[in-house]
């Protein structure tokens, strides 16, 4: 068996929820021991996929994260579980709890830092994402969230051969990474943005190839977008920060300073740019 | 009871994969291919089916397109939507009917109570009671009015079966009894295209643009911009094919072609693919539309040539538009009053639209094609795209992987019906697309348009003019139809409905008049057969219940484009039937069998015979031995060596109008249209050529009414992303996501309302209160979803939500928004629905109106209902059950 990992680009998701419906139609009502019992019908997602609503109106975006089960290599839930080898890691990484040895302590459910761990108040056990092992271990190729998804979005993978789609890619909590070392991976987790629509207000015109320069304060990172065909300027894939931005057209300057993109993206709306003294 | 059973051997370790399409179009093109396992009789698990499972894919001959070194490419599986992935839950509902039902004061020898449909219960019968009922009933009605007084409802949306068809399989029964009338579905995703785009490029495909060949290949190649224009591309393509237009829509983001989406609401496709979302008033389009031409005109910035070449009537629609015909030049300025887009945005994608080779997409009209007098803006896009030279290179109307996906070997005639004219040559053809031919075509006896059978029934004669069936010619909506018919000629008014898989309260026009309607005396029977106890089925009398397409043998063509490859699947049974449910047609057999009809119904073949010969109809087994095609399961049909040479869309008109006319009057593109003019001369609703309406005779829906003081909200209702019109609403899977359901403080999962912050705080609403929505034909609660996907000044339900009746006619609960739509016709003289785009108001419902409800409408409180699936069977049953 060769170590496996989850590769995720978030480019591709289309929030669909195939694979969060394929992880339910597989574990509600089927009794898979010793690899995983029936899950309850509703209230736990072992595969969730979340959605963030960006930016305001028309400037919005969402963006869609599939959360799972990270299983990690050095697993909080394997330290804070006190049944030996109730919670164990195959060779292909997968992490599995024991749904006939766990004892119902829920230790491991407070000790996931993801919060992918629930329990099952019927069966008093605890449960989460097993990465379909039992059906890897009859021949299938992934597990089913990737099987349902229309995408590529969500792909199981070789370790080697993911190699260079690792290298660009994250970690949920990257501050706990060399700590417990998950093996999902994310690619093109989407940044802030900061965006307007330039017009002057008296013309009633977009302004095209206006010079927007986005100046990251922390660390000086200047970025540079001319507004387009609409008048819009999109700066994307930024971090979370202040920033200040300079508008400028033949002359005419708008400026914003302290832009917070911390708790959310910044959607300027209509800047008025007007060109008549 | 159909003789035969089910083909198959039962596998020794009582485990078995068979293959079903699971799409839900409710017709004979099967879409969204799956795998399903079943183990000891119980479903294990549904997923896509793999088309390399058994075939090696070299045979596929799979396709490939090409742009700026990225690849789009067929993918190896089908890709089906989540609600098709928990299709066991629709299976295994709690919501299934299991034995057939009576209604508790409804006595065919005495008082039928008509007044009480969809309030009174229902206890169970036997299928014996209930056929002999059905018969009586049927015989008496034929004796006392005549055939044509059964309304046969044989159409809709519903699972993709063939034998086994989910509408109209009465007509196989009553075609043997005398006719009867039937109900034309109005072209319900389409209707402006159809009322009015017909009308300036020809039939098309249902208005659409047609032929609509290679066109994601030349869009791809040659489009730099597309206008995602109302429709979604991520949602509305679940349904009906699956998930493959995603993967088109992502590549053409991939190779430059920029995507500017035009739409009240950042739909789902929008949310991941617009390059710019320009948000837009419900049902205003036309405005837009018009400013875009007047900023053409004014700049010299179309295809004047092309005008000159390609169309008539321009002189009339540039006379209109600068504001000579009513002195109102339809400005930038004057469109943003009525749109609520920006004036400068509007100049920006004038000029943006006349420098880029522009392509508009739709998946439908979302919104844009369902509302009021939408024969404009239908219109208007088509003008729009003949100014800018459509059919040239990279020009088109696209319904984006509808249409124009690489051909596969057996694509043939186009039309609805047009693949099937070799299996209709067969001696079984008449009986396998019988059922088929309610959607479209109009051939029965006696007919009334959808929209109309409220009309029909309380105020009775109805004119029309047109059928609306989806195959009539153009020319059919210049033909005055009365209901009833001539008496002379068997006409009679409608006494029975006969519904399969009904849907109307929730999905078409006015669902309230429609549910008050079926109280009717004048309707003394309704029978409804359909696999779940929900909507139309409340307000029958009789209630057969039906198994759906797991517990059943049958064959689907998935043979219309949309998917990777095209296929055909055997079907074969996967578990038992639920109770004592049965196939429509096995339904419809017991009835037969009690008129003395059976054999002449069944033509004395098996289910199982009509299996085959649907295959060997359609000439498969030129491709595959029917042997080779049962023990596979599915077969795929390889692409055509050379269809990359298939001439896209309209470009043969493009290239040479002369040579290649379009089938219009004049051969050309008919900005102005000849036939409006002098068949409706004085039609202000659709003049001769597409204009601006405020407000008509029929609607008045716009910002500028007198009603908007009362109703300030332009309510939009859409596709629905988790269902198929009124099918799977009750999946807890889906119910769970956030923008499904909205959990209210009682518990109950509301049909999610969304509604911009700025809206909702001028009322006091926040994300997860319980709200009405409501207008003059009444109240529906939903939940609030607050947030910035939805312009300010509109809020958004999706059609389709299961009916659950506080107050008859009044209030639902279960967010059945079509209870409140215009009861109004698309126009006077266009017979389709316009349920999106119209006035409304919304406000929070507090625990304490809540509580005053509750104690008026005990009952409508007391019903059995599970927050994860929503409304029981149970519910509606008294006694055993």
């Amino acid at each position: 068996m060769s170590k496996k990992v989850f590769i995720i680009d978030i480019d591709r998701c289309n929030g669909c929820h195939a694979c969060q419906v394929a992880c339910k139609d597989e574990h509600v009502g089927n009794d898979w021991t010793p690899i995983a019992k029936s899950q309850p019908d509703t209230g736990q997602l072992w595969l969730k996929l979340t959605q963030e609503v960006r930016g305001s109106v028309p400037k919005v975006k969402v963006a869609y994260r599939p959360h799972l089960c990270m299983h990690c290599d050095m697993a909080p839930c394997m330290d804070a579980c006190p049944v030996e080898g109730a919670i164990y890691k195959r060779e292909d990484g997968l992490v599995i709890i024991d749904p006939e040895t766990c004892s119902g302590c829920r230790s491991c459910v407070d000790a996931c830092p993801y919060q992918t761990i629930f329990f099952n108040e019927e069966l008093n056990i605890a449960q989460k994402c097993t990465g379909c092992a039992h059906l890897l271990d009859e021949g299938w190729k992934e597990p089913r969230c990737v099987d349902a998804c229309p995408t590529a979005a969500i792909q199981w993978m070789d370790e080697t051969e993911a190699k260079e789609l690792i290298s660009k890619s994250e970690v949920w909590k990257p501050e706990m990474k060399d700590e417990i070392r998950p093996r999902v991976y994310y690619m093109n987790l989407p940044g802030r943005f900061i965006a307007g629509t330039v017009y002057d207000p008296i013309e009633k015109e977009v302004i095209i190839g206006a010079d927007c320069t986005l100046t990251e304060k922390s660390i000086g990172k200047v970025f540079r977008v001319k507004t387009d065909n609409y008048g819009d300027f999109w700066f994307e894939g930024l971090a979370e920060d202040e920033f200040d931005l300079q508008i400028e057209k033949d002359g005419r300057v708008e400026s914003f300073t302290g832009l917070d993109t911390v708790e959310k993206d910044v959607n300027l709306g209509d800047i008025a740019l007007s060109f008549r003294e | 009871m159909s003789k035969g059973k089910s083909h198959g051997k039962v596998p020794e370790n009582n485990e078995k994969t068979v293959y079903k399409a699971l799409g839900l179009s409710g017709g004979i093109f099967g879409a969204a291919p799956c795998a399903v396992d079943v183990k000891n009789g119980k479903i294990v698990r549904i997923r896509p089916l793999h088309y390399d499972s058994k075939y090696d894919s070299k045979q596929f001959n799979p396709w490939n397109i090409s742009k700026n070194g990225k690849s789009l490419k067929p993918m190896m599986k089908a890709l089906p939507s989540p609600f098709s992935l928990a299709y066991k839950k629709r299976v295994y509902s709690p919501n299934r009917i299991k034995y057939p039902l009576k209604r508790v004061d409804w006595d065919p020898n005495g008082n039928r109570n008509t007044q009480n449909r969809g309030k009174s219960k229902f206890v169970r019968i036997s299928w014996d009671e209930a056929t002999d009922i059905i018969a009586g009933e049927i015989n008496r009605i034929h004796k006392e009015y005549g055939p044509l007084a059964i309304l046969i409802q044989g159409d809709g949306h519903g699972e993709c079966m063939f034998v086994h068809a989910t509408h109209g399989c009465s007509t196989l029964l009553l075609d043997k009894m005398g006719g009867f009338t039937q109900q034309v579905r109005n072209p319900d995703s389409w209707e402006g295209w159809y009322w009015g785009a017909k009308h300036v490029w020809g039939p098309g495909l249902i208005g659409m643009m047609n032929p609509a060949k290679n066109i994601v290949k030349d869009i791809s190649e040659n489009s730099e911009m597309i206008l995602v224009w109302g429709g979604d591309p991520e949602t509305t393509p679940w349904g009906f094919r699956g998930q493959f237009a995603s993967n088109i829509v992502r590549f053409w983001s991939e190779i430059g072609i920029k995507q500017v989406y035009i739409c009240p609401d950042l739909n789902y496709a929008a949310a991941i693919h617009a390059d710019k979302w320009i948000a837009i008033l419900p049902n205003t389009d036309a405005a837009l539309q018009l400013a875009v031409i007047y900023m053409w005109i004014k700049e010299g910035t179309y295809d004047k040539a092309y005008v000159e070449t390609h169309t008539v009537g321009f002189e009339k629609v540039r006379a209109y538009v600068m504001g000579e015909e009513d002195g109102e030049p339809k400005t930038p300025e004057w469109a943003s009053e009525r749109c609520g887009v920006p004036e400068w945005t509007i100049k920006a994608l004038a000029r943006d639209w006349a420098k880029k080779i522009t392509t508009i997409g739709h998946y439908f009209g979302g919104g844009m094609i369902r509302g009021p007098l939408s024969h404009e803006p239908a219109r208007l896009e088509v003008i729009l795209l003949g100014m800018q030279g459509l059919g040239k290179p990279g020009v088109h109307q696209a319904q984006i992987a509808y249409q124009g996906m690489p051909r596969s070997i057996i694509a043939r005639a186009g039309g609805h019906m047009g693949m099937f004219q070799n299996l209709a040559n067969t001696p079984s053809g008449d009986r396998l697309l019988k059922p088929h031919k309610t959607t479209p075509t109009a051939w029965g006896k006696q007919l009334i348009p959808k929209t109309l059978i409220e009309k029909a029934i309380n105020n009775p004669p109805v004119h029309f003019w047109g059928t609306g069936g989806h195959e009539v010619p153009t020319e059919d909506q210049f033909k005055k139809y009365t209901y009833p018919i001539p008496e002379e000629e068997g006409g009679t008014e409608i006494r029975m409905l006969w519904t399969d898989t009904p849907c109307r309260i929730t999905c078409w026009n006015c669902g309230n008049e429609i549910s008050e309607t079926m109280k009717s005396p004048k309707v003394e029977f309704i029978l409804a057969q359909h696999p779940w106890m929900e909507n139309d089925c409340l307000h029958a009398d009789i209630v057969l219940p039906v198994n759906t397409t797991l517990e059943v043998e049958d064959i689907s063509p998935c043979i219309r484009d949309g998917d990777s490859f095209q296929s055909i699947v055997h079907m074969k049974e996967a578990i038992s039937p639920i109770g004592e449910s049965k196939s429509n047609y096995e339904a419809v057999c017991e009835i037969a069998k009690k008129l003395d009809k059976y054999e002449e119904v069944t033509e004395g073949k098996t289910s199982s015979e009509l299996v085959r010969d649907v295959f060997e109809g359609m000439g498969f087994d030129d491709l595959i031995s029917w042997e080779e095609f049962e023990e596979k399961g599915y077969y795929v049909f390889p692409v055509a060596e050379d269809w990359e040479k298939d001439t896209p869309g309209l470009y043969n008109f493009y290239k040479d109008p002369e040579a290649n006319p379009l089938p219009t009057p004049t051969g050309k593109l008919e900005f102005y249209s000849d036939s409006l003019a002098r068949h409706f001369p004085d039609d202000g609703e659709r003049p001769p050529i597409p204009k601006w309406i405020e407000r008509s005779e029929t609607h008045d829906e716009r910002m500028s009414s007198k009603r908007a003081s009362t109703y300030p909200l332009l309510l939009m209702s859409n596709h629905s992303r988790w269902r198929v019109h009124a099918q799977c609403d009750d999946i807890s899977w889906t119910r769970e996501i956030h923008t499904c359901k909205v959990k209210g403080f009682d518990g109950y999962m509301y049909e999610a309302c969304w509604i911009h912050p700025q809206d909702a705080v001028k009322r006091g609403i926040e994300d997860g209160d319980i709200v009405r929505v409501f207008n003059e034909r009444g109240g529906v609660l939903c939940g609030a979803r607050v947030m910035e996907r939805i312009m300010p000044g509109v809020i958004s339900v999706d059609h389709g939500a299961r009916a659950d009746t506080i107050i008859p006619g009044e209030l639902d609960r279960g967010g059945a928004i079509n209870t409140i739509t215009p009861a109004g016709l698309t126009s006077k003289h266009c017979a389709g629905e316009a349920t999106s785009g119209f006035l409304a108001d919304v406000e929070k419902v507090t625990p304490e109106q809540m509580g005053k409800w509750m104690s008026n409408y005990p009952d409508a409180f007391e019903r059995e209902y599970d927050p994860a699936s929503g409304l029981r069977f149970d519910a509606w049953i008294v006694g055993e059950k």
